[in-house]
């Protein structure tokens, strides 16, 4: 993802809801938070190690043995961005370095680039996107199958060490807060 | 973002800095260029966007750039669009098409002006697909073109457009113009029933704002003059626009931005939402590049700077500017040029679509009717399914057209007889501009 602006909807209130919700539970994944308008449960495994988010909003989970993850964009990029209507998936089986563009979303007449938020390998793309743009809307950090993720990458020792550079939640929470 | 106050003192000039390569990688890269202006007085499509992304990727992380440009003729599509929804591409692939149509209109009572073009390139129309989002947009030498970088926590999407109506407004005297909702510019015109405008070319946003047009009320009625796209990178965010200052095509955009194929076509991505448009009026594409840079300056503090606007290309009327040689042998202008002019590029980025003659489950819409039932799905611009049938043709025969288009790129289709025998080929070529040749990659340099 990339920037984010400011006065897309002058109407939305900061911190943006997610950011609120986020802080009054630092505790809890960002991937399980649940807007109210949503009734769709979710499948995916509710312990993870690791998901770590990126200044250009992009997360990313690596699984518990540290060799494969799923990347997606924030909830706060997604709201920032507005209606997404095209998502150009990621090549798969292409290797790339932390901060490559690998993908684009376009909402509103932009296109923002998704870029790696670490080295990695893009093993599989989510293909609902195609069809379904408007699921990075809905459940953009949701990483099960009908969820708005991207990608699921390969990880090796270059990736792990991009990894340690990147934010934990409470960290992008925080972030996020202090852009507005 | 707090602006760093700028203390040298202002001179927008029209020449050059005195550098060795003034327009090079490392001049734009350089930190302490954190204002630059940039006016290209090149006309191809393709190396002016190339220019564009050139200094969105090379420039300062917290720099400030303004680049002014009118292309030639062209229709240029947003990044995810369908150039076979977009554009009339049988038009687009006739030689001096424009100069064509002008006669046309102009015969059929027309006011005349401008009748007497030839058959240069001024008269034939590029397909170009841009970086950016959006919707399509007719180009010509009266539509310009404004465009601005700046760091992505300063990206605002309505900011630089705002820019454009104070520079039409305050500087050019051109009364009514405003942002609207969709972050266009529109020109708020006293409703008579000989206002109306019966052309309609494009931006990108949902329908459902144009209800938003209605706030001024029923006694004026929004005309579109500008239209904006963003591009979005990790470091750096464009907002860039067209402005309609005086085209002669307005009549003729109809024509080429409607498309045959649109009726039987489902397309993934972004789909082009018409506007009435009409021109601001302003004869001078020097006034309105003054007008703009002038408030560019004065929104960025260049006016206590030394920034001097850097001239590309330059018009051989003793105006100073980089050669567009050197411009080309950029080599970073030069890879985004190869990519834009690629086929590649320009149709197979095209996001998957179907094709049919008849409505279906997945496409009910009513459609003019087709001669024959035929249906294809186009994915990443390559045929990937088709069938056909004809109760005049044996199966066979269906098959053996079917077979041969499977795997075929659509771009690469240029006479559907080849592959479709008779009157059912022909059709075909009627709906998607077949049996002519391709004007764009040799009528651009490189």
């Amino acid at each position: 993802m990339a920037s984010i602006m400011r006065c897309v909807r002058a109407a939305a209130s900061r911190p943006s809801t997610f950011s609120r919700i986020a802080q009054a539970n630092t505790s809890m994944r960002a991937s399980n938070w649940k807007p109210a308008t949503l009734a769709r449960s979710f499948s995916s495994s509710p312990i993870r190690d690791i998901r770590k988010y990126t200044k250009e909003h992009e997360w990313i989970d690596l699984n518990a043995d540290q060799t494969a993850g799923v990347i997606g964009i924030s909830s706060y990029a997604a709201e920032e961005l507005g209606d997404v209507v095209y998502v150009e998936l990621p090549e798969e089986g292409r290797e790339v370095g932390a901060g490559d563009a690998i993908g684009a979303v376009e909402s509103v007449k932009s296109a923002a680039d998704i870029n790696a938020p670490v080295a990695c390998r893009i093993t599989s793309v989510n293909r609902l996107l195609e069809e379904k743009p408007g699921t990075i809307n809905q459940v953009p950090e949701d990483d099960s199958h009908g969820g708005g993720w991207i990608a699921k990458v390969a990880v090796g020792e270059q990736g792990l060490k991009d990894l340690e550079a990147l934010m934990t939640a409470e960290e992008y929470t925080a972030f996020t807060g202090e852009e507005h | 973002m707090a602006l760093r106050p700028l203390t040298l003192p202002l001179s927008i000039t029209r020449r050059i800095a005195p550098l060795s390569r003034p327009f090079s990688s490392s001049t734009v890269s350089h930190p302490s260029n954190q204002i630059q202006i940039y006016i290209s007085r090149l006309t191809d499509p393709y190396l002016n966007l190339s220019i564009e992304h050139f200094l969105l990727q090379r420039t300062p992380p917290d720099s400030f750039v303004l680049l002014l440009y009118a292309n030639r003729p062209c229709v240029v599509v947003g990044r995810n669009q369908n150039p076979w929804v977009e554009a009339n591409l049988g038009l687009l692939r006739e030689r001096g098409v424009l100069g064509r149509l002008r006669r046309d209109h102009f015969q059929n009572g027309g006011d005349g002006s401008g009748v007497g073009y030839g058959e240069g390139e001024e008269n034939d129309i590029l397909l170009v697909r841009r970086r950016s989002g959006g919707g399509a947009v007719f180009h010509d030498a009266g539509n310009a073109n404004w465009s601005v970088i700046c760091p992505p926590a300063s990206f605002d999407r309505d900011a630089h457009a705002a820019m454009v109506v104070r520079a039409l407004g305050s500087r050019l005297g051109v009364a009514g113009c405003r942002v609207n909702a969709r972050h266009d510019i529109v020109m708020d015109i006293p409703s008579s029933p000989s206002s109306a405008s019966p052309i309609l070319p494009r931006s990108s946003s949902p329908p459902a704002d144009a209800g938003g047009e209605r706030e001024s009320g029923e006694a004026s009625q929004p005309f579109k003059i500008s239209g904006s796209a963003y591009k979005l990178t990790r470091s750096r965010s464009l907002h860039h626009g067209t402005c309609l200052l005086s085209s002669p095509h307005l009549p003729l955009l109809g024509r080429v931005l409607r498309s045959p194929a649109a009726p039987y076509i489902l397309a993934r991505g972004v789909e082009s939402v018409r506007s009435p448009v009409r021109n601001a009026g302003v004869g001078s594409l020097r006034a309105f590049e003054d007008a703009v840079v002038a408030e560019f300056g004065a929104m960025y503090r260049a006016d206590q700077a030394g920034v001097k606007v850097q001239v590309l290309g330059g018009d051989g009327d003793g105006e100073e500017g980089v050669s567009e040689e050197a411009v080309r042998g950029i080599p970073e202008v030069r890879r985004g040029y190869e990519e834009l002019v690629s086929p590649e590029w320009i149709y197979t980025q095209t996001p998957q679509f179907t094709f049919s003659t008849h409505p279906s489950a997945s496409d009910p819409r009513p459609r003019p009717a087709a001669p024959f039932r035929m249906s294809m799905t186009v994915r990443h611009g390559k045929i990937t399914e088709a069938s056909l049938s004809s109760s005049s043709s044996p199966s066979s025969t269906n098959l053996d057209s079917e077979f041969s288009l499977l795997g075929k790129h659509l771009h690469l289709v240029r006479d559907w007889r080849e592959y479709i025998p008779g009157a059912r080929g022909e059709w075909l070529n009627g709906i998607f501009g077949g049996g002519g040749d391709d004007i764009g990659r040799d009528n651009t340099k490189s």
